[in-house]
């Protein structure tokens, strides 16, 4: 190995230094200096991003334990964007007067956790899996706890460690199972021995239940809410958009590269639990008053139709995997970053705050509708090729019924999506959220996030970009 | 023989005393409880011959992580409270859900016939070990260590960020 090899490893190395540097200047800024860390942590971040696009090389690192190729360098570019998307809509909020002495530790954590989830995506093997995984999580938990004076954000915090403890328990101990059956946690040499012995489908299972943790796919979603709810908003959006569209990147690399044996028994779990989450997270989101309670449901939801994608094995799903989530990352940001203007300037996050914001915000209701029509599936807005993608990967292996299913649900879907759009358009309200104007970051923020969710939906060229780098079961 | 015994003694401690942590209201008692249980571990340990990974596990865990352990008790919480006793249903469910998880991993684990590895064992010693932490060839685990130094320092400073009291941010202003 050389120095050359070792920057195959860029994404990580680059977001690793950028880490330490945030860190190390925290450490000699002062006072009002302090507010500078944020357009410091962003330049470096948009270079970061950046730098991601150029052309790499792919290859294996550390004896097979670290892959990159063009499928992974694609993910880790799109958790990119969406993180900086969050940053810039963090910034209000960091500069709110609770949240000034510790600004640095939300990047230094933010990023932590996406190196942890680079190294999760590039694993060749269930020890790095793992080191990723934790590395991706715990941090969370501090940063759900990050108003940790408001008790429901202690509350998430404390919930979301607790369950990620759980299933990180239960993972570990399929991954354990995995070694004792082959005797290797490497994914290729697991992947040469992986048979159907009873003891290996639980050993499968265990680690499906802690990636699915993560995905929060019914029935491993009881935090979620929870969490969404108590954590502050732009955690909330990392937790539903990065941390979420991350796992179910490895959850499918997973499953292509280790599993590829038992397929038609992994199949099955999926195709269950699709339909479950799709179902659960479309009922549980008709009821909902709070907005990112609202979201977190939806999302799950949208979890659920990912599955969708996964399900067929083919290269043909992986890229629509990868494209969706894409199109959910734009979207999903679009949405959350109207809350989050909305919350920093007035501290309102109720879907009846939002009666009658069309007339004081008629932007912001504006792209709060594109965002909800996305979700929804409305052509022509990222969403719907999104899910139509989705379904028609899924149709192309013979999934017919289940198909049918999503369809009925994205019907069902578009009810709720619509509500909060009827709130700010239609319903009457005495004392509307007064107007408001968004710092220059906010609306960078939310100008990318739409520009996105528009041009994902409207430009062919992005698709047939991700296509070229996937690939399904050999 | 007696070696098997001893495996026996090792694991009914390591049983009783995991179930005590878990099930006591006193949450000094459960600290002690988790003491014993990796102590236990730390014997199997030396059972198998890993001297090395024993004398990590007592020095590591029993020494130094449980005493984090209660001093983190002992500086937040009061250690006369008993932790609220759980409904009856609730208890019921959950060690029904034990059991039954218990029971069909057991058979499925016994029902296995699980193959002698293929690769000779490396010798589990202090040399080998610390080679095999910091080499980055096939049989290295050097990039698992770094990620694990990312790892803790996150950790740090997230427990940073939950512990500052807010007061401070007033002080300094």
């Amino acid at each position: 190995m050389t120095f050359h090899n070792i920057l195959i490893m860029r994404h990580e190395l680059l977001l690793t230094i950028v880490m330490l540097l945030v860190l190390i200047i925290d450490l000699f800024a002062t006072g009002n200096n302090r507010k500078l860390i944020i357009p410091i942590a962003l330049i470096l971040f948009l270079t970061v991003t950046a730098i991601g696009f150029l052309p790499a090389q792919y290859g294996q690192l550390f004896g097979g334990m670290y892959i990159t190729s063009g499928t992974t360098i694609l993910m880790k570019n799109v958790l990119n964007i969406a993180v900086f998307i969050i940053l810039l809509q963090s910034v209000a909020w960091l500069k709110l007067e609770e949240n000034k002495q510790k600004l640095a530790e939300y990047f230094v954590l933010i990023l932590s956790t996406l190196i942890g989830m680079n190294f999760m995506i590039s694993s060749g093997d269930f020890l790095m899996l793992y080191i990723g995984l934790e590395t991706a999580t715990i941090p969370l938990a501090a940063l759900a706890a990050y108003t940790h004076h408001q008790t429901k954000s202690a509350e998430a915090g404390i919930k979301l460690i607790l369950s990620s403890a759980l299933s990180s328990g239960i993972m570990l101990y399929g991954i354990s199972m995995v070694y004792g059956t082959t005797g290797s946690v490497s994914f290729a040499e697991v992947a040469l021995q992986w048979g159907n012995a009873p003891l290996q489908m639980l050993a499968f299972l265990f680690f499906f239940a802690g990636m699915a943790f993560k995905i929060s796919l019914v029935p491993f979603h009881l935090w979620t809410a929870d969490v969404y709810e108590g954590a502050p908003v732009n955690v909330t959006s990392y937790l539903s958009v990065v941390s979420k569209g991350s796992a179910a990147f490895v959850l499918m690399l997973v499953l292509f590269r280790v599993f590829p044996s038992i397929v038609e028994h992994w199949q099955k779990v999926l195709y269950a639990i699709a339909v479950l989450t799709m179902t659960v997270g479309n009922l549980f989101a008709l009821r909902q008053q709070n907005l990112k309670r609202f979201l977190a449901f939806s999302s799950i939801a949208q979890a659920g139709f990912i599955l969708l994608g996964i399900i067929g094995a083919s290269p043909l799903g992986m890229s629509t995997v990868i494209f969706f989530v894409l199109a959910y990352v734009f979207t999903n940001l679009a949405a959350f970053g109207v809350i989050s203007a909305v919350s920093s300037a007035t501290g309102k996050e109720n879907m009846a705050d939002y009666n009658g914001l069309y007339q004081t915000n008629p932007k912001l209701s504006l792209l709060l509708m594109l965002a909800l029509f996305s979700l929804a599936g409305i052509p022509p807005v990222a969403g719907f090729f999104g899910k139509f993608f989705l379904f028609a990967s899924a149709a192309s292996k013979g999934f017919y019924w289940l198909v049918f299913i999503a369809v009925v649900n994205a019907t069902v879907s578009l009810y709720y999506y619509l509500l909060p759009v009827k709130a700010m358009f239609i319903n009457k309200n005495e004392q509307p959220v007064p107007t408001f104007r968004s710092d220059f970051y906010m609306k960078a923020g939310l100008l990318l996030a739409a520009a996105g969710t528009l041009a994902v939906g409207m430009l062919s060229i992005g698709y047939e970009y991700i296509a070229s780098f996937s690939y399904g079961l050999q | 023989m007696n070696n098997e015994l001893m495996f026996f003694m090792l694991s009914a401690v390591i049983l009783v005393f995991s179930v005590l942590t878990v099930t006591t209201r006193k949450i000094l008692r459960a600290a002690v409880y988790l003491l014993f249980v990796l102590v236990a571990t730390a014997g199997l340990y030396f059972q198998l011959n890993y001297n090395f990974l024993a004398a990590v596990q007592l020095t590591v865990y029993a020494g130094g992580i449980v005493v984090l352990i209660i001093f983190s008790i002992l500086l937040t919480s009061h250690i006369s409270e008993r932790a609220p006793i759980a409904s009856a249903a609730r208890a019921a469910l959950a060690a029904l859900v034990t059991v039954a998880g218990a029971i069909l991993t057991l058979i499925t684990v016994m029902q296995f016939t699980f193959r002698p590895a293929g690769i000779p064992p490396i010798s589990p010693n202090v040399k080998n070990v610390g080679r095999a932490l910091v080499s980055y060839g096939t049989d290295g685990y050097a990039l698992p260590f770094e990620a694990i130094s990312i790892l803790l320092l996150a950790a740090m400073i997230g427990a940073i960020v939950v512990a500052r009291k807010e007061s401070n941010n007033q002080s300094t202003k």
